[in-house]
């Protein structure tokens, strides 16, 4: 393909900050050379080269510490107005591996509720940011409310159950919680950030060390994709956090939904566009019917043009939800009822749309699209483990849900 | 409802013999697939774990259902001249495909190929007395391959209708008494050294959309100048090996063409096709069948909003779409059995007819769409727990994909079904 994705998905760049174009190029050069233009080796030693490019990325470019603020050797960027900035850097990094950009995702959604303005908790930065913002890749997991068990009542964050609850005392605070199922990468974790039920069953988040006394992780678990990233349950056996790890602050769970929809959908997308350009590749050289050229067949060019249209829908929506996240002061900030509804209903089309587009084209490329060597599984498997991981429980039932509480000011739903 | 087994088929087409069969068969999966097929995925190379299965299944000292096509006279069952040979085939695909749809495209492949000399009338005693001891006195699996895409083509092979093997490029030589193939082939189903037995689809005349030169001719795996490539790595199908295939100058008897001119062209539509079809709606309503066990399982003992996922009215919406699909697809698939079944009833339709082929590939392709959405909804039902291969309906959902786009995928089956309901000329 002789174009750049980006002439051909058109979306509005002036959304995204002037200052920021520099690091979104960055992070595609990075993308292009260090996976994209070697997928072969990259996948026949993905162990390795994983973990190589990503630290590259996390260190030698910066992406560790994007959502920090300058204080603490970050960016800068921990304010809202960068969404759209921070949705195309996952993009691009969507682009190469989703599984980098997903870990890298976690950890900036779930620090953005301390170290975003306004509600910077620098006590607790003090205290995390030396341990986890190392030389090193450190890797935080989140648990986030979910399916409940039958015959267990449970405190609710709009109906998802929340499985972890907390205690606090003048020492401290104890977490309990069993067999909790994180968002991906429980088993590589070295920070969970848990959503528990206080005393009075609203929901709080506590930031619990991995190697914290009765946290147990049981077996890995095999998983659909982002294989890079191993889960695996985790249980907390009356586990004790120093009092500034959690965070008790209104909406703050709504926060970290708004960042990882934002997050992972950038992810999605570019896996997406990337698929658009092995797509775009295989159709020009392929033939049908004994000779005409596949893309020129009007079957095969309308479903073509499903798979460029999901991905420029989703695109735009996604920028929208960016630029919405970066004007949230107005509308009480990224965790208030509107903006939350709007990253759980627009996050949700963004999956649909990405893996609709992967659906479609696999269907026209048949078995290339399912060979690990045309690498178009790989993002298909991944875009489908983070639609998953975000539907939480009950496919997109708890979304509209939401949705419907929002629009039509639901009291029992 | 208490069971699978309750999802409706229309009773009055399962015979007695085919109802013995499925609990003979099902007693065997359940007990011996089922417990190993979640590290399928890894033994995808080596099939040191699949193996043993396969005989188990396959092979004399299990079920031995390889020699089930063979007439009774060389050992078989007798399979090919029974009325109940779609029954059969669609009963065997579900079956193993609730357990596994790798497994059981691997173990149904090797029986494709032979339909097409062991079922009447066109049997051609010659070659199943040659080849029935080598299928009907093994204890281990024997498997056979279905040599059809080719590197240049993609799906034009399986298009014969239209394209008459006009774009087929393995060309078949008779030399004497030998036929000398060359050509390239891609992906067959129990290729990467797995086949013991090959179908080639040939031309004898590069170019010509004549079918009297279309040439079905079997090549055992071990003649000089058959050469297997690596099994590809997949998104799933871990049972189901496939590779690239070369044949350069091989030579086999003359005999080792399927029939003859025109007869190739003609078995190749009436068996390969709707009975690949067939299979293919077995395997997908199978797997179907096990989505619904593990999803009744986890709606029926996960809550939200502190009930049951299965009692909240929205995601019971949900699930219940899936179920009734999976009702429909079950009629569709026996009802596509049956169109095999009455091929020889004064009401039924020659298999090789555009109506066959169109309305099978139509409901193949119903089936497929059907069950790729809903498998991808109950994975976002299960939500964190749908990715996890101990749920089973993640690796079902990768495999039923691979099921959706083979046979020549989704667009193919959509022009075979318009050529026939709108009588299209040209597509």
């Amino acid at each position: 393909m002789n174009k750049k994705p980006d002439d051909v998905f058109i979306y509005p760049k002036t959304w995204i900050n002037e200052d920021a174009r520099g690091f979104v190029a960055t992070v595609e050069d990075w993308a292009r050379k260090e996976i994209i233009s070697k997928r072969l080796e990259y996948h026949k030693e993905y162990k390795r080269l994983f973990a190589e490019k990503r630290k590259k990325l996390l260190f030698d470019i910066g992406l560790d510490k994007i959502i920090l603020p300058e204080k603490y050797g970050g960016f800068g960027w921990n304010t809202p107005g960068r969404a759209p900035d921070m949705f195309s850097v996952f993009l691009e990094i969507g682009k190469a591996d989703a599984t980098i950009g997903f870990m890298a995702a976690i950890k900036s959604a779930c620090l953005a509720i301390i170290a975003m303005e306004p509600g910077i908790d620098e006590s607790l930065l003090d205290e995390l940011v030396p341990k986890y913002f190392s030389e090193e890749p450190k890797n935080v997991a989140v648990i986030l409310p979910g399916p409940g068990i039958l015959n267990v009542e449970t405190p609710l964050f709009m109906g998802r159950s929340i499985m972890a609850s907390v205690k606090s005392t003048k020492a401290g605070n104890t977490v309990v919680g069993k067999d909790l199922r994180p968002t991906g990468g429980g088993a590589d974790a070295d920070l969970f950030c848990v959503v528990c039920a206080d005393k009075a069953k609203k929901p709080c988040i506590a930031f619990v060390p991995s190697d914290a006394k009765g946290l147990k992780k049981g077996k890995p678990i095999k998983e659909t994709g982002l294989n890079a990233c191993t889960n695996a349950d985790v249980s907390f056996e009356e586990v004790k956090v120093p009092k500034p790890y959690l965070v008790k602050r209104d909406n703050a769970v709504q926060e970290i939904y708004a960042w990882l929809n934002l997050l992972f959908g950038g992810i999605s997308l570019g896996a997406a566009i990337n698929f658009y350009e092995i797509l775009y590749d295989w159709a020009d050289t392929r033939t049908i019917k004994g000779g005409g050229r596949l893309k020129e067949n009007p079957l095969c060019a309308s479903v073509l043009a499903d798979v460029a249209e999901e991905i420029s829908s989703a695109r735009l929506l996604g920028l929208g939800l960016a630029h919405i996240m970066a004007q949230s002061g107005d509308k009480g900030g990224v965790g208030s009822p509107s903006v939350y509804t709007f990253a759980q209903m627009i996050g949700s089309s963004m999956q649909k749309g990405a893996l609709a587009a992967l659906n479609h084209g696999m269907e026209l490329m048949g078995s290339a699209g399912y060979a690990k060597e045309w690498h178009v599984e790989k993002h298909w498997r991944d875009i489908k483990t983070i639609q998953a991981y975000l539907a939480g429980v009950g496919s997109d039932i708890p979304v509209k849900m939401d949705i419907a509480r929002f629009f039509y000011d639901l009291k029992e739903v | 409802m208490n069971s699978f087994d309750e999802f409706s088929r229309p009773e009055e087409y399962v015979s007695p013999g085919i109802k013995h069969f499925r609990m003979v068969l099902r007693n065997l999966i359940e007990k011996e697939v089922m417990p190993l097929r979640r590290r399928f995925d890894e033994d995808w190379d080596e099939h040191k774990l699949i193996e043993p299965l396969f005989d188990r299944i396959m092979g004399n000292k299990g079920l031995g259902t390889q020699k089930s096509l063979f007439p009774e006279e060389v050992g078989g069952w007798g399979l090919g001249h029974s009325d109940h040979l779609g029954g059969f085939a669609y009963a065997m695909a579900e079956e193993v495909g609730r357990a596994d749809t790798g497994f059981a495209v691997a173990f149904l492949v090797t029986l494709w190929p032979l339909l097409t000399i062991l079922v009447e009338p066109h049997v051609n005693w010659r070659l199943a007395r040659e080849f029935a001891p080598m299928f009907c006195n093994s204890d281990k699996a024997v498997f056979a391959a279905m040599c059809m895409t080719e590197p240049q083509g993609g799906a034009d092979i399986e298009n014969l209708e239209l394209l008459k093997g006009k774009t087929i490029r393995t060309t078949a030589r008779l030399e004497g008494n030998e036929w000398v193939i060359n050509g390239h082939k891609l992906w067959p189903t129990n290729t990467g050294g797995v086949a013991d037995l090959m179908a080639v689809p040939c031309t004898t005349k590069p170019g010509s959309d004549n079918p009297d030169d279309y040439a079905l001719i079997f090549v055992p795996a071990d003649t000089k100048g058959v050469t297997q490539g690596r099994p590809y790595e997949k998104a799933g199908m871990a049972a189901d090996k496939n590779s690239d295939i070369w044949f350069e100058d091989v030579r086999v008897p003359s005999w080792y063409r399927a029939h003859g001119p025109g007869t190739d062209a003609k078995v190749f539509m009436k068996f390969i096709i709707p009975l690949g079809n067939v299979g293919s709606m077995g395997m997908l309503v199978g797997a179907m069948l096990n989505l619904y066990e593990r999803l009744y399982e986890f709606v029926s003992t996960r809550t939200y909003n502190n009930r049951p996922l299965k009692e909240n009215d929205a995601i019971a919406g949900l699930i219940g779409k899936i179920a009734g699909d999976i009702d429909v697809c079950r009629v569709i698939g026996h009802e596509a059995s049956m169109i095999i079944d009455r091929r020889n009833k004064p009401y039924g339709k020659p298999l090789d007819s555009p109506e066959v082929i169109g309305k099978t590939r139509n409901m193949k392709k119903f089936i497929a769409d059907t069950a790729v959405e809903d498998f991808g909804l109950a994975m976002d039902v299960l939500g964190v727990y749908g990715v996890d291969r101990d749920w089973d309906i993640e690796k079902h959902w990768r495999d039923i994909k691979m099921i959706q786009l083979w046979m020549g995928g989704k667009q193919l089956c959509q022009m075979e079904a318009t050529r026939y309901f709108y009588n299209c000329k040209t597509l």
